[in-house]
C-alpha cells in the first residue's frame, strides 16, 4: 500500500503487509486457526514503535524489528465442538453488533488507532487471549467470554501522523506548566482484572436479538492529574490509569421490503471523561453513559446499497466540569454500488459530527483482475475544527493506492 | 417428505383454478397439461429431504477471463420453509463468505437472508427485494440460487406453449410472466420461457427476458442423472447476452442420505463457517 498527503502528494509510507494463515483440521471436527502478521512501513510516521505499547498485554505485544517493521501472532486459537458446546480457545476477534464503522457494541476487543479510524476494523482490532464459549439455552444462543489478557486501545506516540491533537482527547498543560507522564498503572491481576461477557441471542418473529454483558476495563486509558507546587512553579504527574464498566446492552435488526433497520444500544455504569481545565483535583470527572446507533438500509437500486446511521452518546449524571458535551451525535452515510460482475466496486462514506461540524468523506474504488488480485485507489478527506475529532487531521488528507494478491 | 401434502393440496388447488383460468394446449397428438400443471410438477419433484453437495462456481467476462470460486452448500426442508446455506471455501478473497437463508412455504412471508462478511466479521441482514440481484458476482440473482430446480408459482403465470426438445430429451415449453410489475421490477425479468424434461419434470434450458423485453440470459441444466434415486443435476451455464458474462456451476459430491445439522442453518454457523 502506498498512500500520500492529497494537498502536496508528500509521501505518507509505503506499507507491505504479509499474513500468512494456517488451519489444521482433526478428525474430531477439531479446529485449529493460526493468522500471522509481517508488516514493514517505509516512513516515520506510521512506524510501528511509535506507538503506545505500553497498551499491549505482554502476552499480546507484536515483535518490533528495528524501527519499522512488526511481526505479530494476530490470532491462535482452537475450536472444539461438542455435542450441546462449541469452544473457542486462545487468542481471537470477538465482534458483537450491527453497526457499521461506528462502535457501540463492538468493544470486546481493544483497537489501535495508528491510523486514527481509517484501517479496516478487521486489522486494527487487537485480538486477545481468551475462551469463548458458546451453548444452547432454550431458543436462545448464550455466548460467554472469559478474557484474562488485558490489552487496551493502542494510541499514535508522540508526534505520528495521527497523534490525537484535539482537546477532547489529548489535554493540553497551562504556559508555564511543567508536566510529568508516569508509568501507566496496568490492571495485572489475571483472575480478578479479567473482562467477563456474555451474549444471549436469537432469531424471534423475524428480528436478529441480542442481550449483551460486558464487564471490562474501558480500552481508553485515564490520564489523572496530580497537581503540585514546586520551587520551579506548577507541576502536573500524569498517572495514565484503566477504570472498570459494566455495559449493559443490546442490538436488532429486520428486514421490510427494500430496507434493512438495525441498531444497538449500550449502557455504561461508570464512565470516566477529561475535565475542563483545572476545574476538576484529578481532571477527571465521573459519570455514566448511554450510547446508541440506529441505521437504516436500502437495496431499492440494483447492485446498490445505500445505508445511514445517526449515533449517539449520552453523558449520565453529567459533572459541570466535564469537558465533552452531554450529547454527542454523528451521523454516517455509506453508498456501495457494483458493477461487471462484482469486480469493480464504488464505495462512498461520509461520516460528520453535528456538534463540532466536522467529518470525514472516504471514496474508494476497487477492482478485482483475477482470484487472488485486486487493486484499489481511496481518498480520505478530513474536514472541520481541529478541535473535532475528524477535523484534528484536516492536514492529513491522503490518497492511498493498494494491491492485495492471495496466495494458496 | 414433509413437504408432499403440502404439495399435493396446492397442486390439487391449482388443477382446479386452472380449469376455469386457463385452456389446455392442444398439439397433433394429445392435449399438453397446462402450464400451472407444469409448474406443480416441477415443483412437487422429489428433491430429497435434504442434501450436501459441493459446488464450484466459474465466472467469464466476455474477453475469457475467468474467476473460480468453491463453495459447500446445504439444504433442509422443514415443515414451513426451505433452509439453504452456501460456505465460500475459496479463493482467499471471498473465502468464509457465507450466504443463509429461509424460504417460506407462505407467499406472503417475505424470505429471510443473511450474508456473513468475513472482512466485516459480522451477518449482515439482506432485504428479500434483493433477490433481483446478482448473487455474489454470478450470472445468477439470489432468486435463482434460492429456488434452485424450482420455479415460482407466487410470482409467475405459467402457460403451456408448445413442446420442445433439448438434447434429444422431449419437453414441455412454458412460459411465465411476471404477476405484478412490482415482481417484474424485483425480479428483472418481464418473460421466462423454459423447456421442461417431461420425463424427470426438471427445466433442461431456460431464457429470460429483461424488463424492458431484451433477451437478458439463457440458462442451461445439463448432466442430469439418478443419485440416490433423487434426478439431480450437476451441471448449469448460464449466459447473460446484454454483458457477454457467463457462469458455470458444477455440482459434486452431492449426498441426499447423510443427516444435515439443524444448527447449520444459524447466524452463528455461518459467522463460524466450516
Amino acid at each position: 500500500m502506498w498512500s500520500a498527503n492529497s494537498k502536496n502528494i508528500k509521501r505518507q509510507n509505503y506499507q507491505l503487509t504479509l499474513e500468512p494463515e494456517f488451519i489444521l483440521r482433526f478428525d474430531n471436527k477439531i479446529k485449529l486457526t493460526t493468522l500471522g502478521r509481517f508488516r514493514s512501513i517505509s516512513l516515520d510516521a506510521l512506524s510501528p514503535e511509535n506507538v503506545t505499547d505500553n497498551a499491549y498485554s505482554p502476552y499480546s505485544k507484536p515483535l518490533f524489528i528495528g524501527n519499522s517493521s512488526e511481526l505479530e501472532l494476530r490470532e491462535f486459537y482452537v475450536e472444539i465442538p461438542s455435542d450441546n458446546y462449541y469452544f473457542t480457545l486462545g487468542k481471537q476477534q470477538v465482534v458483537w453488533g450491527k453497526a457499521d464503522g461506528l462502535k457501540v457494541l463492538d468493544i470486546v476487543n481493544p483497537q489501535s488507532y495508528r491510523e486514527f479510524i481509517l484501517e479496516d476494523f478487521d486489522d486494527s482490532r487487537i485480538p486477545q487471549w481468551m475462551a469463548n464459549i458458546e451453548t444452547r439455552l432454550g431458543e436462545w444462543d448464550a455466548q460467554l467470554l472469559w478474557i484474562p489478557e488485558q490489552s487496551y486501545h493502542v494510541l499514535p506516540g508522540n508526534d505520528a501522523l495521527y497523534t490525537p491533537t484535539s482537546p477532547l482527547l489529548a489535554p493540553k498543560p497551562p504556559p508555564g506548566v511543567s508536566v510529568d507522564v508516569q508509568p501507566i498503572d496496568r490492571p495485572g491481576r489475571t483472575l480478578t482484572d479479567s473482562d467477563i461477557g456474555l451474549r444471549l441471542s436469537r432469531f424471534w418473529q423475524d428480528w436478529d436479538l441480542s442481550l449483551n454483558y460486558l464487564y471490562q476495563y474501558d480500552n481508553f486509558v485515564l490520564p489523572y492529574q496530580r497537581r503540585s507546587l514546586t520551587t520551579n512553579g506548577p507541576h502536573v504527574d500524569i498517572e495514565p490509569q484503566y477504570q472498570r464498566t459494566h455495559m449493559l446492552g443490546g442490538s436488532f435488526s429486520n428486514a421490510f421490503d427494500s430496507w434493512v433497520v438495525r441498531g444497538e444500544l449500550a449502557y455504561f455504569s461508570d464512565r470516566y471523561f477529561l475535565a475542563k481545565g483545572t476545574r476538576d483535583s484529578d481532571g477527571i470527572t465521573k459519570g455514566e453513559e448511554a450510547s446508541y446507533v440506529i441505521g437504516l438500509d436500502w437495496a431499492g437500486l440494483e447492485n446498490t446499497l445505500i445505508s445511514g446511521q445517526l449515533f449517539q452518546s449520552v453523558v449520565i449524571n453529567r459533572q459541570s466540569a466535564t469537558l465533552r458535551d452531554k450529547t454527542d451525535s454523528t451521523l454516517s452515510l455509506l453508498a456501495n454500488h457494483t458493477l461487471f460482475n462484482e469486480t469493480l466496486e464504488l464505495r462512498l462514506i461520509w461520516l460528520t459530527n453535528t456538534n463540532i461540524g466536522d467529518g470525514l468523506v472516504r471514496l474508494r474504488v476497487t477492482y478485482e483482475w483475477r482470484d487472488n488480485l485486486k487493486t484499489w485507489v481511496s481518498s480520505d478527506t478530513f474536514y472541520g475544527s481541529e478541535e473535532g475529532l475528524f477535523g484534528q487531521f484536516d492536514a492529513n488528507d491522503r490518497l492511498t493506492f493498494g494491491i492485495e494478491m492471495g496466495f494458496e | 417428505m414433509l413437504k408432499t401434502p403440502l404439495l399435493l393440496l396446492s397442486l390439487l388447488s391449482i388443477c382446479s383454478a386452472n380449469s376455469v383460468a386457463q385452456n389446455p394446449v392442444r398439439n397433433s397428438e394429445s392435449v399438453l397439461p397446462t402450464g400451472e400443471q407444469v409448474a406443480a410438477h416441477i415443483n412437487s419433484r422429489d428433491e430429497g429431504e435434504a442434501v450436501s453437495r459441493k459446488l464450484s462456481i466459474v465466472m467469464r467476462d466476455k474477453r475469457g477471463k475467468t474467476r473460480h470460486r468453491e463453495t459447500m452448500s446445504y439444504r433442509q426442508y422443514y415443515a414451513n420453509e426451505k433452509r439453504t446455506v452456501i460456505f465460500y471455501l475459496s479463493p482467499k478473497n471471498i473465502k468464509d463468505t457465507a450466504f443463509l437463508t429461509y424460504d417460506y412455504n407462505d407467499p406472503q412471508l417475505e424470505d429471510n437472508q443473511w450474508l456473513y462478511l468475513p472482512a466485516l466479521r459480522k451477518v449482515r441482514r439482506i432485504s428479500a427485494s434483493d433477490r433481483g440481484d446478482y448473487f455474489l458476482g454470478t450470472d445468477m440473482t439470489y432468486e435463482d440460487i434460492k429456488l434452485e430446480t424450482r420455479v415460482s408459482t407466487a410470482d409467475f403465470n405459467f402457460q403451456t406453449i408448445d413442446t420442445c426438445e433439448v438434447d434429444g430429451y422431449p419437453g414441455l415449453q412454458i412460459e411465465g410472466t411476471p404477476k405484478s410489475q412490482t415482481i417484474a421490477k424485483e425480479l428483472g425479468y418481464s418473460k421466462t420461457l423454459s423447456c421442461v424434461d417431461k420425463a424427470v419434470w426438471m427445466v433442461r434450458q431456460s431464457q429470460f427476458w429483461d424488463i424492458k423485453g431484451n433477451l437478458l440470459k439463457t440458462v442451461i441444466v445439463s448432466n442430469i442423472e439418478q443419485i440416490q434415486g433423487i434426478w439431480s443435476q450437476q451441471n448449469i451455464d448460464v449466459e447473460n447476452h446484454k454483458t457477454g458474462h457467463s457462469t458455470r456451476l458444477i455440482f459434486s459430491d452431492i449426498d441426499y442420505q447423510r443427516p444435515v445439522p439443524d444448527d447449520i442453518f444459524t447466524t452463528n454457523a455461518i459467522k463460524r463457517g466450516l
